[in-house]
């Protein structure tokens, strides 16, 4: 979850109400925001705030909704858009690159050391949260004053311009240069990968404002001296190049700057001007709201909710209908289901009864069900139970146990975080094996048991495996035998009822003693194995005493 | 006051002043054919008495080593080699040849020539060349190294203290070849005390006391003349290796136990799982973060799964595109079919919740449907003390007509009641597949703290519209991960301890915190 750190100080000044340390921890949960750190010597906070909200990046964001919350000011912050002149012209060739460009001019800008390192930061958040890493959306801030309108956006063979980029050597390098030598470029060069031309602004001197997603050039670099700004926002989804405009423009004007509208021509005549910062009007069933939430509200009741946490609400011409106006730095709203939810954080979660609705009859799985009989004979019969992880090596799997495999026949995870996890377990047995060898200084004997899920490939099924319980017992100390453990067997086999219903055939196995291993089959098929286990086996888990040990696949029982 | 002793201590006590000489415990034990434990027990009843005791003394045990004990039957190698040379009355020879012969290992080889040179049995002359030995002796008697090996054919283990120096020249040799083990141990010497030594037999009492009462002593009734040796009723007895449940499925049988007792039926669903199933369906975009490979199992084997029925497919592709017909506007991209069908292992058991709404659908069951699960999920992290790549999940699922958020506070608190939680907090939050959501914390006295739980909420539209679950009828859900609350409810700092199976813990641990 992304986190941003908030001065109170600077927080008090934007919400207009002196507040403290306790009561803004205590608020903050609320509104949907998670406290995570609180710095009292330097009256500071972290807050997390949920993907969804990406308004909530900057202080101005949070500063909108508590004010709502300490009902200071209601209903939708209003922003003024001047019209402006400044065209953008998009050319046709972007389509099968970078699709969509908004654009948004602002003026008058005085920042102080706060407000521009929000404006860095704001930046990187919706490169993150709303940009997908710059492939869905990219943002370019550019000093207004060092370029010429109109601007032009367009797509170029990779070597057929170069510019000067920010944060260079200071030398002119063409597009393709920069992917291959620039650290920007390094970093973003895969999300043009494939591409013949890539994206770029030009400026009517057919100076290089940007060459998005990756670097601006130097030449509209913001300084101290910078009066106006020009936002460029490029990128594969118009929806989010809009919210992501939307949400810098509105925290700029938040710090006192007058956003003023550009015109992007689209070729064939369609010609939008951004930022758009109309709210958008939803119109919802006023009962539907109560029933999801589980309240009576009245219209009153609800229209105040929708004012506090900054939406504008009005009754409908439709009967029972409500208009409900969302700002335009809102991107989360996507369904009547999410009034919903903005309802109960006006009216407060806090305030939310609980109503109890009982019946049903429950039922366990009959698989976990039978698992648990099973757990109780084995406590019976004096072994431990242990837990271990589906996730496993195909080393301790197979090489370990002397079992051959092939590669293309067991469940092979892409991308496993060590080669201890790299497939899943078929066999419980090799784990309790390696149980044995991480205890094996413990007090002897050793008797453990596992229940628990094998995944097995199968083609048939719908996600090409099948999940199976087993049960895997096994008995370690110096006078481990197969005795003992096929006594622990009948033991089992009796508890269950099926002591004439099962026999063990000889057999051989690569990782049991010759002799002393058989299969276990129930009602004529195979169910098992059972036996001691070989010295090789013994040796590769480090043991110094004989194991016997049975594997039994509980679903064959059902 | 007279002394009363156990018939097996006054014998013992008799032969020790018969013996009248400090004594090694085992050796004791061997040669009276006691046990050593019976033996100690023994002198502990002298002690009690004043007659007799015990000091430790460090002592140095040699024996021979692994390797030592084959020359002790084939002969040192030196040995070895001259036995070939004698054998086939070879005078001189090719070191390369011998060596061929003698099958011994180079280094072995080697170290043999040496000695048999030290011996003065063998000569290497340089201007011979280096590769040729001669055989210059006649004689070949045992060498002192040898009968000092020979030693251990009848003692395995010997008192390190009783070498003659001449006998530690020998060792120190061996030593240095590995052919020797030198262990130390602490040996018990028994003795007398002047009291001991001076009592006579004839004044000790026997003590008719028995440890325990045996079934010869019930049938003929001789139990009543006897006097049972009182136990030390304060000491505990030593742990009992029995069998016991695993901590962890303790907890989840108490939860399972609790979702039964509020009406849900358990359900399962595949571990290895579509991406369908895990995400598409769960109206997750398929650009979404939480599908990324650092965050989610991919696998190479099998690669993709098969899609369930062309209808609902096209269905979760409509919600994704433009809402379909869940009144959602919809995330607006070109949905990919191919995404949906790669194989992951399940991040989150509501994969399985999906597969029983779809089988809702598929049978056109009626409400109320509630479910729970309480199962493994996957999650691409590295392991430490506080993360796992496994763990187990918990999930509560109602499927039902006119259910609300109210409704859904109300099962919460009374789930976490039901754990032991007397007071629970919603908190608005945000899950991609849930509107409105809920964090859920609960009170938890023995830290005074609040708990963060997990998630709760209503499922959205787009997630339950496209298997016919709509209007009136919802699908509430909530959810947390087990590892956290195992870790304060056993007390325990490493959560990797549930499944690495520290045997000692497992065996010591108690169920009710």
């Amino acid at each position: 979850m992304p986190t941003i750190e908030l001065k109170i100080e600077r927080l008090e000044r934007l919400v207009g109400k002196k507040l403290d340390l306790k009561e803004l921890e205590y608020d903050l949960q609320w509104i949907g925001l998670d406290l995570e750190d609180t710095n009292v010597e330097e009256q500071k906070v972290k807050v997390e705030y949920n993907p969804n909200r990406p308004d909530y990046s900057s202080p101005e964001g949070i500063a909108r909704a508590l004010k709502g919350y300490y009902e200071l000011e209601l209903g939708i912050p209003s922003y003024e858009v001047r019209p402006g002149e400044i065209t953008l012209n998009v050319d046709p060739s972007v389509k099968k690159v970078r699709p969509y460009i908004v654009c948004g001019v602002i003026r008058d800008i005085d920042l102080d050391e706060d407000e521009v390192a929000t404006l860095m930061n704001i930046q990187e958040h919706l490169h993150w949260a709303v940009g997908r890493d710059r492939r869905k959306v990219a943002i370019g801030v550019h000093d207004l004053d060092k370029i010429i309108p109109p601007y032009r956006y367009t797509a170029v063979k990779p070597d057929s311009v170069s510019f000067i980029p920010l944060h260079g050597d200071g030398y002119p390098m063409n597009l393709e240069e920069i992917l291959l030598l620039h650290d920007k470029g390094i970093e973003y060069a895969h999300i043009l990968e494939g591409k013949d031309v890539y994206p770029i602004i030009f400026d009517n001197n057919d100076e290089v404002l940007s060459f998005p997603p990756i670097i601006n050039g130097v030449l509209t670099t913001v300084t101290n001296d910078t009066e106006n700004l020009f936002l460029d926002l490029t990128g594969t989804d118009f929806k989010a190049v809009n919210l992501a405009l939307n949400i810098l423009s509105t925290t700029l004007s938040d710090m006192g700057t007058k956003i003023e509208s550009v015109k992007v021509n689209y070729q064939g005549g369609k010609e939008i001007i951004t930022p758009n910062l109309n709210p958008k009007k939803w119109e919802v069933k006023k009962g539907y709201i109560n029933d999801i939430i589980g309240l009576e509200l009245s219209l009153t009741e609800m229209l105040k909710c929708f004012q506090k946490i900054r939406m504008d609400a009005k009754k409908s011409k439709k009967n029972g209908y409500l208009d409900i106006w969302v700002p335009a730095y809102r991107g989360d709203i996507m369904h009547p289901v999410d009034f919903t939810e903005e309802c109960a954080i006006g009216y407060g979660y806090f305030n939310l009864p609980l109503t109890i609705r009982e019946g049903g009859v429950g039922a366990y799985h009959p698989i976990q069900d039978f698992s648990s009989k099973i757990r109780k004979i084995m406590i019976g019969a004096g072994y431990l139970e242990i837990l271990n992880f589906i996730l496993t090596s195909s080393e301790k799997q197979y090489d370990f146990m002397k079992q051959n495999y092939d590669k293309t026949n067991i469940v092979e995870i892409a991308n496993p975080v060590s080669k201890e996890y790299n497939t899943t377990r078929k066999k419980l047995l090799p784990q309790l094996m390696d149980t044995l060898l991480l205890n094996r200084s413990e007090e002897k004997p050793i008797r453990i048991f596992e229940v628990g899920d094998i995944i097995l490939l199968d083609p048939d099924e719908e996600t090409g495996t099948k999940r199976e319980v087993h049960l895997s017992a096994a008995s370690y100390h110096e006078e481990a035998d197969f005795t003992e453990i096929r006594s622990t067997l009948d033991f089992i086999m009796i508890s269950l009822g099926y002591e004439n219903d099962f026999e063990i055939k000889p057999n051989k196995n690569l990782s049991y003693i010759d002799g002393r291993y058989g299969e276990i089959y129930l009602k004529g098929s195979k169910v098992g194995e059972i036996g001691e286990i070989h010295p090789e086996v013994l040796l590769n888990f480090k043991l110094e005493f004989p194991v016997a040990a049975f594997e039994l696949n509980l679903q064959d029982f059902l | 006051m007279s002394i009363e002793l156990k018939k097996q201590v006054i014998d013992i006590l008799k032969i020790l002043q018969e013996k009248d000489i400090e004594i090694e415990a085992s050796k004791l034990a061997d040669e009276l054919n006691v046990d050593y434990i019976v033996l100690m027990s023994a002198i502990n009843d002298l002690i009690d008495n004043n007659l007799g005791g015990f000091r430790e003394e460090e002592m140095y045990q040699v024996s021979l080593s692994q390797e030592g004990l084959t020359y002790l039957e084939k002969g040192l190698p030196e040995r070895q080699i001259l036995q070939i040379l004698l054998k086939n009355e070879i005078k001189e020879i090719n070191l390369d040849d011998l060596r061929a012969e003698a099958k011994l290992d180079e280094n072995l080889f080697y170290v043999g020539i040496s000695n048999l040179k030290k011996n003065k049995w063998v000569t290497q002359s340089k201007a011979t060349g280096e590769n040729k030995i001669f055989l210059i002796a006649e004689e070949f008697p045992e060498t002192q190294l040898e009968k000092f090996l020979k030693k251990f054919e009848s003692n395995e283990i010997v008192d390190y203290s009783i070498l003659s120096k001449e006998e530690l020249m020998q060792f120190d040799v061996l030593n240095k070849r590995k052919l020797m083990n030198k262990v130390r141990k602490t040996q018990r010497i028994i003795y007398l005390t002047k009291k001991g030594k001076s009592i006579p037999i004839s004044e000790i009492q026997e003590l008719k006391q028995v440890s325990k009462i045996t079934s010869e002593m019930l049938s003929s009734g001789t139990w009543k003349k006897y006097n049972l040796k009182p136990f030390d009723v304060t000491k505990p007895g030593p742990l009992l290796k029995a069998g016991k449940i695993h901590p962890l499925v303790n907890l989840i049988n108490e939860i399972r136990e609790i979702f039964l007792s509020m009406g849900f039926i358990e359900i399962r669903g595949p571990i290895i799982e579509s991406a369908f199933y895990n995400f598409d369906a769960l109206f997750q975009p398929q650009d979404h973060p939480a599908r990324e490979l650092q965050d989610t199992f991919y696998l190479n084997n099998p690669k993709v799964a098969k899609l369930p029925e062309k209808d609902r497919v096209l269905a979760v592709k409509k919600t994704h595109e433009n809402g379909g017909d869940s009144g959602s506007i919809g995330w607006g991209y070109e949905w990919d079919e191919n995404i949906a069908k790669k194989t992951v292992l399940r991040p989150h058991t509501t994969a399985t919740t999906m597969r029983r709404l779809a089988q809702f659908y598929r049978n056109n069951e009626k409400v109320p449907v509630k479910v729970f699960c309480v199962d493994r999920v996957f999650r691409n992290e590295k392991l430490d003390k506080s993360h796992l790549a496994e763990f187990t999940q918990v999930e509560g699922i109602v499927i039902d007509d006119n259910v609300t958020l109210c409704d859904l506070i109300g099962l919460l608190s009374e789930f976490y009641r039901k754990m032991g939680f007397k007071k629970i907090v919603t908190r608005p939050g945000f899950f991609p597949y849930t509107e409105p959501s809920m964090e859920v914390s609960v009170y938890y006295d023995k830290l005074d703290e609040w708990l963060e739980m997990g998630g709760s909420g209503i499922f959205r539209p787009e997630v339950t519209y496209p298997w016919g679950i709509k209007e009136p009828t919802r699908v509430l859900a909530w959810g947390q991960g087990l590892e956290r609350i195992a870790m304060l409810y056993y007390d325990r700092t490493d959560i990797r301890d549930f499944y690495i199976n520290p045997i000692k813990w497992l065996r010591e641990q108690s169920y009710l915190k």
